[in-house]
């Protein structure tokens, strides 16, 4: 067991109690399972979360929580009165899924897992949050601390997390330290925000374009020649950076020169001063390749966030690995690109967790696998109980 | 007296979002002592048929004691079923084990005549196994009526129909059989039950008292006959029907119709008899024939399709002895 600080003996008694936990939470499962398949069918594509979001709230009131609320945001929030509520803990979960609308969201539940659009990321995450009142009265933890639960919309791609960092603007409770809850993987555990800048490239074609200048080219091979110039942009080792090409949307039949095309591609550093230099570059190529080849390229930032974070010493931090030490759980460490950044930049700790072991995240037949949810929501459960006995000041 | 099919649609046709309530429906029903149960027959469906029992388990009996009782009847499924639904908590019977005295016969209607049998509740409500958007409302639209509503005998389940398809949801189709087939036969036969949208449809509420009064086809024919029979006892008044908005379930060839279609008129032409619609019919023939074409020549592929009945569950002694009655 790791070393657990002055809050060594609360802690040691909540990580006592884990097997029990999970024991009683396999009679309890179902109820998140059954809302996991009913959020999870309502597709919920970045700035259409409504429907979602309208579930989530009706069962709020159903799992017994007053007053919930959706913000000018979309976002869904209510509070789990503590005891004292002189302070809150925030336990968030994204909304939105890469999923369009027109994607048939439609879940099969076997014995062993559920697949389909979304499940894992993240259906089972918000199921969990919005159950959140529930499991805590059937477990019969009280805490002294008031819980807000928020179901957060524009999270992902173009959204740039803006839902949840409305909500801290606009926030009215204080608050202690906050828990990202993700429905994978289980381990996962991110303490810090990367550094990202998430641009779309956008190429079009004049109507006036001068088909007979030297190296004239249809938009899929002046997007071809860009990506292969990105790609030849040094990237240092030091401070750790990486470059992803994630998406080329060009041309629609086999025999039709294309017009315009978009390329999104997402940078990620360590260090904030990489990613404006890489940036820099981005938009040098963008205008060479306008100028030299006479056609409209343009580079638009869609999202971008700075490297923040905790320390890995930070008590909450040592408190979510004793608890995934206890579940027997192996830690993988990774900063996060997603909602945490906000919480952090805010100035809150807070850690990002996953539930459950999952397969093909992003896909439609996506998978979260039920051996290992209930460990996945103890831990959520006793890290709230660490939080709220004071691990973050120690 | 003109039957007005106005005042008819409007008094006994609903909407699933009027039962939105499902707690007033709770208590509605307790107030009355009413016991609800559910039944899915079941054949091979271990894909679909986990979702079903752990929504409809979870919120109609687990968070909105609505129903009383879940029970999925199979037919000898090969596949997962029953393993997967008993994970998810359903009561699982093997159709064939329950009223053995009577022997087993394969079909759907079947199982739903031996859940008469097995299950307590004063309405039962039947629910196929193959939604794959299944939802609660697929069960509180159906039984709600009977519950607010005495006069109300049998709630049918009624949807704009689309399919599934590997590449997503198509606009409209489906009803195929009722389209060409019942409705064209109800028109000249039983005018007045054209009124009900989805004859066919596999989702149903009704009442113990007529549910066990009535045969049950094994087959195809086990829908359009309570229609025909229930027709007959109650009149349209006892029926009510319920849009359940979308089912989205696996699409049937046209030749798996075709052999519907014919169990499904062995029936009718067997109801327009006893009922004296006609003076007679001719025998008719159990099988069903079509053709294939096979490097250029054509077969004929010949396959028997008999509608077996069951008779009224009310005639068997069993069944009697179970509840304490009396064969009179």
């Amino acid at each position: 067991m790791l070393e657990t600080t002055s809050k060594e003996f609360d802690l040691g008694h909540l990580l006592k109690d884990l097997p029990q936990k999970i024991k009683k939470l396999e009679k309890f499962k179902k109820l998140v399972l059954t809302d996991a398949v009913l959020l999870g069918e309502i597709p919920s594509p970045t700035f259409n979360e409504e429907k979602r979001i309208r579930l989530a709230v009706d069962r709020f009131r159903e799992n017994g929580l007053e007053s919930p609320e959706i913000d000018e945001s979309g976002n869904a929030s209510a509070v789990i009165p503590g005891s004292e509520g002189r302070s809150s803990i925030l336990v968030m979960a994204h909304a939105d899924s890469v999923f369009d609308l027109n994607t048939p969201h439609v879940l099969n539940v076997g014995s062993d897992g559920i697949t389909g659009p979304s499940i894992a990321d993240n259906a089972i995450g918000m199921a969990t949050a919005v159950a959140l009142p529930k499991l805590l009265e059937l477990l019969d933890v009280k805490l002294k601390d008031d819980i807000i639960i928020l179901t957060n919309t524009k999270s992902l791609g173009k959204g740039n997390l803006d839902g949840a960092r409305y909500f801290l603007e606009t926030k009215q409770r204080p608050i202690r330290a906050g828990i990202c809850v993700e429905g994978a993987d289980q381990g996962r555990l991110s303490y810090s925000g990367l550094g990202t800048l998430r641009g779309e490239i956008s190429l079009e074609i004049p109507g006036n374009y001068d088909w007979n200048r030297f190296g004239s080219s249809g938009a899929v091979s002046q997007l071809t020649r860009i990506i292969n110039q990105l790609l030849e942009i040094p990237i240092p080792k030091e401070p750790k950076t990486k470059i992803i090409l994630g998406g080329l949307h060009c041309g629609s039949t086999f025999n039709k020169t294309p017009k315009r095309g978009i390329l999104r591609f997402e940078i990620t550093s360590e260090g904030d001063d990489v990613i404006t230099e890489l940036k820099q570059k981005v938009e040098d190529l963008c205008e060479q390749c306008s100028l030299e080849n006479g056609t409209k390229v343009e580079l638009n930032v869609v999202a971008t966030r700075p490297n923040c974070g905790i320390a890995f010493t930070h008590p909450l931090v040592k408190a979510t690995r004793a608890v995934m030490s206890e579940l027997g759980v192996t830690p993988k460490v990774n900063p996060s690109t997603g909602d945490l950044n906000v919480l952090i930049e805010a100035g809150y700790p807070g850690v990002t967790l996953g539930l459950t072991t999952a397969e093909n995240i992003g896909e439609e037949n996506e998978t979260i696998h039920l051996e290992s949810l209930c460990s996945g929501i103890a831990q959520l459960i006793t890290l709230l109980q660490a939080i709220d006995q004071g691990i973050c000041e120690s | 007296m003109k039957f007005d099919n106005q005042k008819w649609l409007a008094n006994n046709t609903f909407h699933h979002g009027e039962f939105w309530d499902i707690l007033k429906l709770v208590k509605e029903k307790e107030k009355k002592g009413l016991k609800i149960s559910l039944c899915i027959p079941t054949l091979n469906e271990e894909k679909t048929i986990g979702k079903e029992v752990l929504i409809l388990k979870s919120e109609l009996m687990e968070r909105y004691p609505l129903i009383d009782e879940f029970a999925v009847i199979d037919s000898g499924s090969e596949d997962k079923t029953l393993e997967v639904a008993k994970n998810y908590g359903a009561d699982v019977y093997l159709a064939s084990e329950i009223l053995t005295s009577v022997g087993d016969k394969k079909g759907k209607g079947e199982n739903l005549w031996k859940a008469i049998h097995q299950l307590k509740g004063d309405i039962i409500c039947y629910v196929d196994a193959d939604i794959s958007n299944i939802h609660p409302r697929f069960v509180y639209g159906l039984v709600a009526p009977l519950i607010q509503k005495e006069e109300v005998k049998y709630v049918k389940a009624f949807y704009d129909r689309p399919l599934n398809y590997s590449s997503g949801l198509r606009a409209s189709g489906g009803g195929r059989v009722t389209e060409i087939l019942i409705r064209p036969l109800f028109s000249l036969f039983y005018p007045e039950l054209t009124n009900i949208i989805q004859p066919l449809s596999g989702e149903y509420a009704a009442r113990r008292e007529v549910l066990e009064a009535i045969p049950f086809p094994i087959g195809y024919g086990v829908e359009t006959s309570h229609l025909l029979d229930l027709y007959e006892k109650f009149g349209l008044s006892a029926f009510a029907q319920t849009d359940l908005d979308r089912r989205v379930h696996r699409n049937q060839s046209t030749n798996a119709l075709g052999k519907m279609s014919f169990g499904i008129l062995q029936t009718f032409l067997n109801r327009l008899q006893s009922q004296n619609k006609i003076d007679r019919i001719l025998s008719i023939e159990t099988f069903y024939r079509r053709f294939e074409v096979e490097n250029g020549s054509y077969n004929q592929l010949v396959q028997e399709v008999v509608e077996e009945e069951r008779p009224p569950m009310i005639e068997v002694e069993e069944y009697l002895n179970k509840t304490d009655r009396n064969l009179n």
